[in-house]
């Protein structure tokens, strides 16, 4: 499914590994007061979750299928070519397909939920963000499989290599859109949720990789608050921003943290709640 | 949502008690320009009571901003909430305005 119905109420999910779990909790709250989302999208991280929840899946199953598809054995192996073409570039032919980690395992597991799946299938319209490797414009997927889209879409720089969807080459939404409220809106969504997150820095820089993980947070982060503020500004459709809290520090793999982090996104809807019922019962009535 | 004016001097402190979002954001934008219209160029939006603050809320306030500045005059923040203050820096708000932790600082903001 890709043309909406009722354009209404979107649920956009931003970039931030596995803070985006904070969006089943959000989802949870929508469910129990059923309140029906009529658009999702998607960025880096949260293309994950908006694409499970697209898809139909209950808030548990969402849970057990991001614990299948994000978890430590996507970083476990190294990638071996990589490194050889960044320390003799001449002799391996350095390109712009590098990444530190080898992406079999994250396939596998890309493939192992959602198989051939294409865009067609969902049952909530979904557009998921990645951004163009050679213009730095960001994409927007709404075609195609699920796995090349998602690919794309969490190629994190430096971690995994860009991905090839048609035509371009494709890399993390994160480093264009970080929190693409413009494709709802582009939609003709005048009621948005935005869950959207500061990326984590690494605790410690001790090594290469983290400083230039570090450097990356602090360019992705700033771009997250340009976006921001321009969307909220800019436009007239209403934005309501969700921003869960946490007190702990959630970093890229800290998957045992997940219900922490969907506890702490059901809290931050709970408090919007009442103002998004009034909006819709606004809408409802007019 | 309910708003109250006062005056010291040259300076309206409008306060603001409840939500500032897509219900409410036309009537503060309006009582600001009321404000501004009436020769009241030097605002301060007081919003120790305001619990909550959407998109449309942001909007309200850049208005009165530049209304107020066109004007030659200014408006200036006090006392956000914690909620309120990250809206207002994530949307990038003390880049471009002045905000005070109380009421009393940013009065004497005009003073200066």
């Amino acid at each position: 499914m890709n043309q909406p119905q009722n354009n209404r109420l979107a649920l956009v999910i931003g970039s931030g590994a596995v803070k985006c779990a904070a969006a089943l909790g959000v989802w949870k709250v929508l469910n129990r007061v059923g309140i029906e989302v009529d658009l999702l999208v998607g960025c880096s991280g949260g293309s994950l979750f908006a694409t499970t929840m697209a898809l139909g899946y209950s808030v548990d199953e969402c849970i057990e299928l991001t614990q299948r598809l994000w978890n430590r054995s996507i970083t476990r192996k190294r990638d071996t070519r990589s490194f050889l073409k960044a320390l003799l570039p001449q002799v391996f032919k350095f390109d712009e397909r590098f990444g530190m980690f080898d992406d079999h395992a994250m396939l596998k597991n890309l493939r192992a939920v959602f198989g051939e799946s294409t865009f067609t299938e969902t049952v909530v319209p979904l557009y998921l963000v990645a951004t163009d490797f050679h213009t730095g414009e960001p994409v927007v997927l709404d075609r195609g499989t699920l796995v090349d889209a998602l690919r794309a879409s969490i190629s994190v720089p430096f971690i995994w290599r860009p991905w090839r969807v048609g035509e371009r080459l494709l890399i993390d939404g994160a480093v264009s859109n970080p929190l693409p409220v413009d494709v709802a809106i582009r939609e003709g969504v005048e009621l948005i949720l935005a869950v959207g997150f500061e990326t984590p820095a690494p605790r410690r820089i001790k090594s290469i990789s983290r400083f230039v993980f570090h450097l990356n947070s602090v360019m992705t982060n700033n771009l997250y608050r340009a976006n921001f503020a321009f969307h909220n500004l800019a436009h007239h459709a209403e934005i309501i921003t969700v921003m869960p809290d946490f007190t702990q520090q959630v970093t890229l793999f800290d998957t045992y943290l997940i219900p922490y982090v969907i506890q702490q996104g059901e809290h931050a809807m709970e408090q919007q709640l009442p103002y998004l019922q009034r909006l819709l019962g606004e809408i409802h009535s007019s | 949502m309910e708003i109250k004016t006062s005056y010291h001097d040259q300076v309206a402190v409008v306060t603001i008690e409840g939500s500032i979002d897509a219900l409410t954001s036309a009537e503060v934008s309006a009582h600001l320009a009321g404000q501004i219209s009436q020769g009241y160029h030097q605002l301060i939006l007081d919003l120790n009571q305001v619990e909550y603050m959407s998109s449309a809320g942001l909007r309200a306030i850049m208005d009165g901003l530049k209304a107020s500045r066109q004007s030659g005059g200014d408006l200036r923040l006090a006392a956000p909430q914690p909620g309120v203050d990250k809206v207002l820096r994530m949307a990038g708000f003390p880049s471009i305005m002045k905000s005070f932790p109380s009421l009393a600082e940013a009065a004497a903001s005009f003073k200066d």
